[in-house]
């Protein structure tokens, strides 16, 4: 029988996601401050910006790693067509 | 929006622009469409592939709000308002937490929309009809809006040569004939041409902006003179909202009824990842664009008031559009980008409302005896008669009451804790989960109607959604189901599951 992979169940994803997202909001930064300039971004503006992409990264992982459901349905349907349980 | 430039050409534009989709849908989308079965209809059976899945998700979330609203904030809020691209991130997330379970789940049983969900999981005929008449209300005042943008884009777009109602009926009509003959295939081709008009027309606006208007280095240099306020880290009020946005949006987008069908109808797991993987990477070709845009736009036009930067977009239309015939026809694409946006977001809720009025309302409570061909039929009338009221109301707006007609994601998030705590806990009961949402919904509705849109940086719909999963969770041990009907509810999703 193939694994079956989780997003929800897999712990320590989401302890990352937290930490990704919640260093993306600028609240523990100083207020007023907005130098240096970064390619047209204030620089809290430009860490914000890199965490969005380690965000895009981080699910991407998830998605190619840890998401595989679809044998359950294929189990689900060998059991029913040959009324057996799980072996 | 005011674009004397354009007039009749304007109106030729859209008219074509229209008249294409309707011709590409009605060839390549209705042979083969099953218009007597839900699943058929409603979820192109099941079958829609990577390609357009990503089409259809990509354009349904985006609305026109992101291409001629969205500036407008930036331009006002400045680089705070970078919130916009990962809080469009976050609907992925959101979708982390309940579609892979959900995806598998809606194929083994077959659902159409999402208050299947709730009939299979809690087997109660009040909680599904509360859940299915709050995302009928949520979703018709979805609507309502995109129909008031469509008008005022249509005649701003125009000049005023095609008035404010005429446009939208000659919109409406095209989407409800496409609709009629294709279902959900003809709405997710729609939407992969309207993506792509919407991409091409931000992209390019972006570019033609940065040559006319000087450079974002330059507007934030002048911005950091001229307002600091719009360029330095915000106070930590703005990060709260910064925070609830994301819940709101990240949650809230992912649970729309729409937005859920397309788990449904997605081909197989892998075409959902793939479309869910590369959506999460639009947000830096939208939003993050358009931010750029009205950055530049505080260099191009300073100091305007919030009526005058709801303007912005246009105001520098006018003077890219000046410039050459090029950007005179650019510009116009842009604009059928505008058109697009809303028209691939009307779609899909006219889609979803239907399905909801024939699968829920009619299959459901009216007369479940009947046939899939019938409770069709059924959606799709019942469905152009509300299109046709709420046409009315867009029209003419009445005066008092209008905050019944704004509650949107509010509403629509309260059916979040049914899936992101109903698919994983047998414990969630129907009391704890009818009255979860119905108090996060008054709340919501209390806070919208007495004008306190947010407390401390946090929107009603957040809050109301934290007060629902209390009271569900809460009220679940309190008022338990039985021992029968939790062992029948983790029949639901216990067979995901494997240790």
């Amino acid at each position: 029988m193939k694994q079956v992979r989780e997003p929800i169940r897999i712990k320590w994803i989401w302890p990352v996601l937290v930490a990704i997202i919640v260093l993306g909001v600028p609240w523990y930064l100083p207020q007023g401050s907005y130098k240096p300039i970064i390619m047209g971004f204030p620089y809290w503006t430009f860490i914000s910006a890199l965490l969005t992409v380690a965000l895009s990264l981080f699910l991407g992982y998830v998605m190619t790693y840890c998401w595989d459901m679809e044998s359950t349905l294929e189990d689900d349907s060998k059991q029913r067509k040959t009324g057996g349980g799980s072996k | 929006m005011n674009l004397p430039f354009i007039g009749w050409h304007g109106v030729i534009t859209i008219a074509l622009y229209a008249l294409f989709i309707l011709g590409t849908t009605l060839y390549l989308a209705t042979k083969g469409v099953s218009r007597k079965s839900l699943s058929g209809f409603y979820l192109a059976d099941k079958g829609l592939g990577p390609l357009l899945l990503f089409f259809t998700l990509f354009s349904t979330q985006y609305s026109g709000n992101t291409v001629i609203g969205y500036p407008a904030t930036a331009y006002r809020m400045g680089f705070a308002w970078w919130m916009s691209v990962p809080y469009m991130v976050m609907v992925i997330v959101g979708y982390m937490l309940f579609a892979p379970r959900l995806h598998v789940v809606s194929k083994k049983f077959g659902f159409v929309t999402p208050s299947d969900w709730f009939d299979k999981r809690f087997n109660s005929k009040p909680v599904t009809l509360v859940a299915t008449l709050l995302m009928a209300y949520g979703l018709l005042n979805y609507l309502l809006e995109q129909l008031v943008a469509m008008g005022q884009a249509i005649s701003g777009l125009t000049a005023g040569v095609i008035p404010y109602i005429y446009g939208v009926l000659f919109l409406v009509a095209i989407m409800l004939v496409y609709e009629w003959m294709g279902g959900m295939k003809a709405v997710a081709l729609a939407d992969f041409i309207n993506g792509m008009v919407i991409l091409a027309g931000v992209i390019g606006f972006v570019i033609l902006a940065w040559v006319n208007f000087g450079s974002l280095s330059s507007a934030t240099a002048n911005l950091a003179q001229t307002a600091p306020s719009r360029v330095v880290v915000p106070p930590i009020q703005t990060s709260m909202n910064w925070l609830s946005y994301y819940v709101l949006v990240g949650i809230g987008a992912a649970v729309y009824p729409h937005a859920i069908q397309r788990i449904y109808a997605a081909d197989s797991e892998r075409t959902l990842k793939k479309s869910l993987m590369r959506m999460t990477w639009m947000p830096f070709f939208t939003t993050a664009v358009v931010l750029i845009i009205g950055i530049i736009g505080t260099q191009a036009f300073p100091g305007l008031d919030k009526m005058g930067s709801e303007q912005l977009v246009g105001m520098m239309a006018n003077v890219i559009a000046g410039k050459s015939t090029f950007n005179y026809w650019f510009m116009m694409l842009l604009f059928s980008g505008v058109i697009a946006a809303i028209m691939s977001t009307t779609d899909s809720v006219i889609l979803s409302l239907s399905s909801l009025l024939s699968n829920d309302i009619y299959g459901k409570l009216i007369n479940p005896k009947a046939d899939e061909g019938q409770k069709v039929i059924w959606g799709k009338v019942v469905g152009i008669i509300l299109v046709f009221l709420l046409l009315l109301i867009a029209w003419k707006p009445p005066a008092t009451l209008v905050e019944i007609f704004t509650l949107k994601f509010e509403v629509l998030i309260q059916v979040a804790p049914a899936f992101l705590l109903g698919l994983y806990w047998k414990g969630l009961s129907k009391t704890g989960v009818l009255l979860g949402m119905l108090s996060g919904a008054v709340l919501a509705g209390v806070m919208t109607f007495s004008g306190v849109k947010t407390f401390y940086g946090w929107h009603g719909g957040v809050l109301g959604l934290a007060l629902n999963l209390v009271v569900s969770i809460v009220l679940s041990f309190v008022f338990p189901d039985s021992p029968t009907e939790q062992q029948a509810a983790e029949e639901a999703y216990a067979w995901t599951v494997r240790d």
